[in-house]
């Protein structure tokens, strides 16, 4: 499987700062923890589908929210049908809803990071007036999930070579041995990279006290504030709704 | 200013790079270039930590002395300080970005020192400007190659542009093109009046810019040189020092190299190796084989498809075509288990905790044996170390035991001397031609010492293509030197398309996609009428059930409904497949279009090379193929598919648990009819080559006939004939074979979908969870969806097919376009000089730097025996190809730099051959120039000699050359030739063996003609009868693609053997013409 982690956002209509897909990951977060459903949960995803379609992924927003519509229309149907086996029910609700809940989240991370480079996401953490000491580790994880994918598509290739096999059968029959072939090498060149990678940012100024500029113009516009404000409402409607009506309510 | 004060330093901990340095004193002046040489382990890269702080602020350590930059003492100093004076490119380039994208990457530098974004947006211009980094920016950097980061790298640095620049074996991971861009930075950053220190193995690159070279050794400052010292000292002392090459042009190959094998059995072949990554086709290779216990170099640009080639051959990535080892014909995994690549990064590649079980792992070889490989390693006392505390080198060698300790046949290396210094290159060359006797080595290498040390064979790689595969004979060697040295740097970096099989098609279509979109949404709106009848059959069982009397007026509804959507069906089809066929003609035409235009800018050569059959075939029967693409696959087969997906909507509603039962049943189908994807597309490659090779052998066997009967090799023939139709049957076969059960399984889903639903509905009614109307609904509805998928298989199974003949029409006409200017003559006169012109026609180098004058208004002939590259010369004067090294200028100006029409204005080609195209004798004269008139045509005609026999002819100037052709003997048609040259009149004239055709009837003639031509041109004959350029002003003798000698007739008989051997066979066959009365 390929995650690309390269944030591309050349094709997007507005562009986004990366502060306003910090907030709408936030809102997502939040309502996650309540349960409501209908039309708030389909607009609301609707909303996360829209900022992403604007920033440049139209068919993966597309395609979600169409995935999405599918298991809420099937979750209705399942609800409104009276007489049924109830343990096929039940394993049809648990895996809707868990898709309900989960898709908005994962969408605005995935907003996050297919769409934002890794130097506009510094330039925003920076403008929010974050310490470097919390900057840095976050844009190492950013540096570090596709340095271990490039050595782990190496090292799949070296175990050919070797006739080593790692699938379902090796785990269960060598679970040790099978860890310690993927792991040594796995450590090792991932150690090495992750070193000389730190020492050449220091070489470069990474950890300089002065306020970082930012070649990408990262700056909210009107169309931050319209969304993160659309946002926010829609995340207070339904907490409010919610708490007032109690859990079940709507 | 630099200033080591009495510095020594060792690193604590485990930093396994070195050991330190000593009593280092060392001043290097602003502006100054110094380079750090010696030996692996001298202390270079610590030297250059201690400039950039890294020791002792990173690498931990014990310090003396102190470290001045400017006015900065670094030892002291913190990072952040430094790095706004010293900016540092280090040696690996994987490691060396922080962001994943190239122009955050080049500007990290600035944004993190505060910068203004007015500055940085001029400095990264000016970076970009200045190394032509321009097909670099914005891309993502995990899909650059290992040059193309390392140039990002030396980017970054020169947009933050530090006092100090201190570079760590920049040039370990480049291709000659990038070092050359690198030595251009360095030059830049030189000229700015920075300081630079360089810490490098390679040292020829450096040789013009360097000021000083600072030789350690074991971690002391042991010499120092300036370039001229360095210049001065025998090869024997460099070698002594351990350091490499300063001139590539004295390299030498090492006589230790053995006997070249040749012949025998090959120990792999591949016919028709393709491989696609991602939507394009990276491989293109036609027949390739490697002699068995060869050493083989393969060269290339970064980024050319070397690692990709490598590994399709070792079979870790999945490739079409066949490849085979010692002869038999081997599967990906097979290949996997016979072969070994020793990776560049060789930390991938250890798994266990000692060396020994390291070499044991999954080799069935006795502990005695392990030990003994690893000793003629010189491994034998690191038996019980782990592989991760050993150098660099030392790993490598691991590695390799591994791989000689489990049997494998061939062994590749990717760039396995990159960072090593001589005495390491020297010892891997050593081992790599001790196992010579045993397995066959392939070296992926930008390293022409290494080669020149060990290599047997040379594989030049260009584009997915083989550009060349020859030994490395004296020959091959000045043919490989000529590829290092050749000046050049242009980038050649392509991005990498991330495009799915329909956005492929679609970008083809262009403006016409929006018909193709129409088109879907028409069929899908006819697909959901064509559903809509099976509701009002419900109804009408609805009825039934519910006990209701059937009459007529109580069915009319239904019954109108059912026609009314059946007409709607046949129309919206209709007019969507009126549409989609608008949109796939046009897409074909648009398509035609652009295809023709890249067949022109092609070299002429290349096109002669694909073949008429080919170029058929790719105007025809690849074009058309999108057709069945973008006219049926893409409308039809969404509406079949998006309109089952609603009607499971609809049938969710319904009943939920009969959709879920349908929707597992469909869900095994689709992922069976998946899976028939996967493994049809894996053998596609196989079978399209074996169907191509039938196509080419069927051309060849017609074309042939002839030849075939007169000389009765009809056996023969057959024989090839048989075995291309047998192989491709194989091949089908083999693809039907892996196909059909998945074909079968998904069939059988998908058209009995309501064979399972059934019972399972029937059980549900009976046991009284669904009442019989929905049974009955649900029931119709599976009925609807099975003919759509069925009409939907019949297209899946097309896709895998077109999608390879689309790539492969791609990868067809990637090969370099001609380089042509835009630039009119503007030549000073018209001698044309020939500069150290090499020209490589695929494996064979025909010209091997050639070098003359043809003066202007004068008359040089070439001599030579049939393949000593005559017409070569001509062809090349008349741009049918580009030279593969050095110039061709007419009156001082490039070729290159001129348009083609106007190149074609300044020379004209008479070549053996005339064309005549299907035109009256008169337009096929005026070819020559479309602008004279039938006057001036027919002037030019009797100028050329051909007017009393054009007027002989049936309906004289008029007459259609196919029914002319057939009359005109061989000196005929050269003179309308003439004519058409006399009519371009252009100043300069190529003769290619215009004589070939003469006899004694035409003699007289033809030399008239042939007079007139050349008065006052600047002439280039061919000549086999040397007769007829006894008088030339001057003559060029050319022999095995060089120049032989150069003269006057009688200057030449005196000198030259060569010329006197030919004018004697030459003046023997004019004396058997005579005496015979006939022509030959």
């Amino acid at each position: 499987m390929d995650i690309s982690l390269y944030g591309d956002d050349s094709k997007a209509l507005v562009h986004f700062d990366p502060r306003t897909k910090l907030f709408i990951f936030l809102a997502c977060g939040v309502t996650s923890m309540y349960t409501y459903s209908g039309l708030y949960i389909l607009l609301f995803t609707g909303a996360v589908c829209a900022v992403l379609a604007l920033s440049g992924k139209p068919w993966l927003a597309l395609k979600a929210f169409f995935a999405f519509s599918v298991a809420l229309y099937i979750k209705e149907a399942v609800d409104h049908t009276g007489s049924s086996a109830p343990a096929v029910v039940l394993i049809v609700s648990v895996l809707t809803t868990l898709i309900l809940y989960s898709l908005p989240t994962i969408l605005s991370i995935v907003l996050i990071v297919q769409t934002t480079r890794i130097s506009q996401f510094l330039s925003a953490l920076s403008a929010m007036h974050l310490p470097v000491n919390a900057v840095i580790p976050i844009a190492m994880l950013f540096r570090f999930i596709p340095t271990v994918q490039d050595e782990w598509n190496g090292i799949r290739k070296a175990m050919a070579f070797r006739g080593i096999s790692v699938n379902f059968s090796s785990v269960l029959r060598h679970p040790w041995r099978t860890i310690e072939y993927v792991l040594v090498p796995l450590l090792f060149s991932t150690i090495g990279v992750m070193e000389e990678l730190a020492a050449a940012a220091l070489a470069r100024g990474m950890d300089i006290d002065v306020k970082r500029s930012s070649y990408e113009e990262v700056r909210l516009h009107a169309a931050d504030y319209i969304v993160m404000s659309i946002f926010a409402a829609l995340a207070s409607a339904i907490v409010i709704l919610v708490s007032s009506k109690g859990a079940a309510g709507i | 200013m630099i200033r080591f004060k009495n510095v020594s330093f060792h690193y604590g901990g485990e930093q396994g790079t070195g050991e330190g340095v000593d009593n280092i004193d060392l001043t290097i002046g602003t502006g100054e270039v110094v380079v750090l040489c010696g030996p692996s382990g001298c202390g270079k890269t610590t030297l250059t930590r201690l400039i950039n702080g890294l020791a002792p602020h990173f690498y931990p350590g014990e310090l003396e002395g102190e470290v001045w930059v400017d006015s900065l003492c670094v030892s002291k100093a913190s990072l952040t300080e430094i790095s706004r004076l010293v900016g540092s490119v280090f040696q690996n380039p994987k490691s060396q970005f922080f962001n994943t994208d190239t122009t955050g990457e080049l500007v990290f530098g600035c944004e993190n020192f505060g910068l203004e974004r007015d500055e940085i947006k001029r400095r990264l211009d000016k970076t970009v400007g200045d190394m032509r980094l321009d097909a670099l920016l914005g891309r993502n950097i995990f899909e650059l190659s290992g040059g193309e980061k390392q140039q990002i790298a030396c980017g970054s640095v020169y947009t933050a542009r530090p006092e100090v620049f201190v570079l760590d074996e920049p040039s370990s991971n480049l291709d000659k093109k990038a070092i050359t861009r690198l030595h251009e930075t360095i030059r830049r950053i030189k000229e700015s009046g920075k300081t630079i220190v360089i810490s490098e193995h390679r040292l020829y690159y450096l040789m013009d810019l360097a000021d000083r070279f600072v030789y350690l050794d074991d971690g002391y400052i042991v010499r120092s040189f300036v370039p001229d010292e360095l210049k001065k000292l025998p090869d024997t002392e460099l070698a002594s020092l351990g350091l490499r090459c300063i001139d590539l042009h004295s390299l030498m190959r090492n006589p230790l190299i053995g006997e070249i094998p040749h012949g025998g059995k090959p120990v792999l072949e591949t016919v028709d190796l393709s491989c696609n990554r991602g939507s394009s086709q990276i491989l293109d290779i036609d027949r390739m084989s490697f002699p068995a216990n060869s050493i083989i170099a393969m060269i290339g640009d970064n980024g050319c498809g070397k690692s990709t080639l490598t590994e399709s051959l070792c079979g870790v990535i999945p490739s079409g075509g066949s490849i085979a080892f010692d002869g038999v014909y081997l599967t990906d995994k097979e290949r996997a288990k016979r072969s070994f690549l020793v990776m560049q990064d060789v930390n991938r590649q250890l798994f266990s905790d000692s060396v020994i079980e390291e070499v044991m792992l999954n080799a069935s070889v006795s502990r005695e044996r392990a030990e003994q490989v690893l000793d003629s390693l010189g491994l034998g006392e690191q038996l019980d170390r782990h592989p991760a505390s050993l150098s660099g080198g030392q790993k490598q060698r691991v590695a390799i035991a591994s791989a000689v300790c489990a049997g494998k046949e061939i062994l590749f290396y990717d760039e396995p001397t990159s960072g090593l210094d001589r005495g390491g290159m020297e010892r891997f060359a050593a081992i790599l031609r001790r196992m010579q006797d045993t397995v066959t080595s392939v070296i992926i290498t930008h390293d022409p010492e290494l080669i020149l040390q060990c290599c047997t064979h040379i594989l030049h790689v260009e584009n997915g293509r083989i550009l060349g595969f020859y030994p490395l004979n004296d020959e091959g060697a000045a043919r490989m030197r000529w590829y290092f040295l050749s000046e050049s740097e242009e980038s050649t970096s392509k991005r990498r398309e991330k495009l799915g099989m329909f956005g492929k098609v679609l970008q083809y279509a262009g403006q016409w996609k929006k018909y193709t979109y129409i088109a879907a949404a028409l069929m899908i709106v006819g697909a959901l009428c064509s559903a809509v009848p099976y509701l009002g059959v419900y109804t009408l069982i609805d009825r039934v059930l519910a006990g209701e009397p059937v009459n007529l007026s109580a069915a009319m509804p239904a019954v109108v409904m059912v026609l009314v959507f059946g007409v709607l069906y046949a129309i919206t089809y209709t007019v969507g497949l009126q549409f989609s066929h608008s949109a796939a003609y046009h897409t074909l035409e648009n398509l035609r279009i652009s295809l023709q235009e890249k067949l022109e800018k092609q070299p002429l050569g290349n096109v002669q090379d694909l073949g008429t059959g080919a170029v058929k075939k790719l105007f025809g029967d690849d074009i058309e193929s999108i057709e069945l693409m973008l006219a049926h696959v893409i409308p039809e087969g969404v509406a079949n598919l998006a309109v089952p997906a609603v009607i499971l909507l609809v049938l969710i509603a319904v009943d939920w648990q009969m959709a879920l039962l349908t929707v597992i049943l469909l869900g095994f189908g689709f992922s069976a009819s998946r899976q028939m994807y996967t493994v049809g597309m894996d053998r596609m490659g196989s079978y399209f080559a074996a169907s191509k090779r039938l196509n080419n052998t069927i051309i060849e066997y017609v074309d042939g006939m002839e030849v075939v009967r007169v000389f009765n090799r009809e056996g023969e023939s057959g024989k090839h004939f048989e075995e291309s139709v047998n192989g491709y049957r194989d091949f089908a076969l083999a693809w039907y074979k892996v196909c059909w059960p998945w074909m079968a399984l998904y069939g059988s889903l998908f058209s009995n979908v309501v064979l399972y639903s059934l019972p399972f509905g029937a059980l549900m009614v009976v046991m009284g969870y669904m009442p019989l109307g929905r049974y009955v609904l649900a029931l119709c509805l599976s009925f609807a969806i099975g003919p759509m998928l069925m009409r939907t298989l019949a297209l899946i199974g097309a896709i895998p097919q077109v999608n390879f003949k689309i790539q492969a029409l791609e990868k067809t006409l990637d090969r370099p376009p001609l380089k042509c200017g835009a630039a009119e003559f503007e030549g000073t006169d018209h001698s044309v000089r020939f500069k150290e012109v090499r020209f490589a026609y695929k494996s064979d180098e025909v010209l091997k730097g050639i070098s003359f004058t043809a003066p202007e208004g004068k008359m040089t002939a070439l001599v030579g025996e049939s393949g000593s590259g005559k017409s070569t010369i001509a062809r090349l004067l008349s741009h049918y190809y580009d030279v593969s090294a050095g110039e061709i200028t007419i009156g001082g100006q490039s070729l290159r730099d001129m348009t083609l029409d106007a190149l074609n204005r300044e020379v004209a080609y008479v070549s053996q051959e005339l064309f005549l195209f299907n035109k009256s004798i008169l337009e096929n004269i005026r070819v020559g120039n479309p602008d004279a008139s039938d006057e001036e045509v027919r002037e030019a005609a009797k100028r050329a000699q051909c007017d009393d026999f054009i007027l002989r002819l049936p309906q004289g100037y008029d007459t259609p050359a196919g029914l002319a052709g057939s009359r005109l003997s061989g000196g005929q048609r050269q003179r309308i030739a003439f004519a058409r040259v006399l009519l371009k009149d252009a100043p300069i004239i190529v003769l290619d063996e215009a004589t070939a055709f003469i006899d004694p009837e035409n003699e007289q003639k033809m030399n008239e003609a042939i007079a007139d031509i050349i008065s006052n041109k600047t002439v280039l004959v061919i000549a086999h009868k040397l007769s007829s350029i006894v008088s030339a002003d001057k003559i060029i003798v050319l022999r095995k693609g060089k120049i032989a000698a150069e003269g006057t007739h009688e200057e030449l008989l005196g000198t030259s053997e060569d010329y006197r051997r030919l004018w004697a066979a030459s003046e023997e066959s004019r004396g058997w013409v005579l005496k015979g009365g006939k022509n030959t």
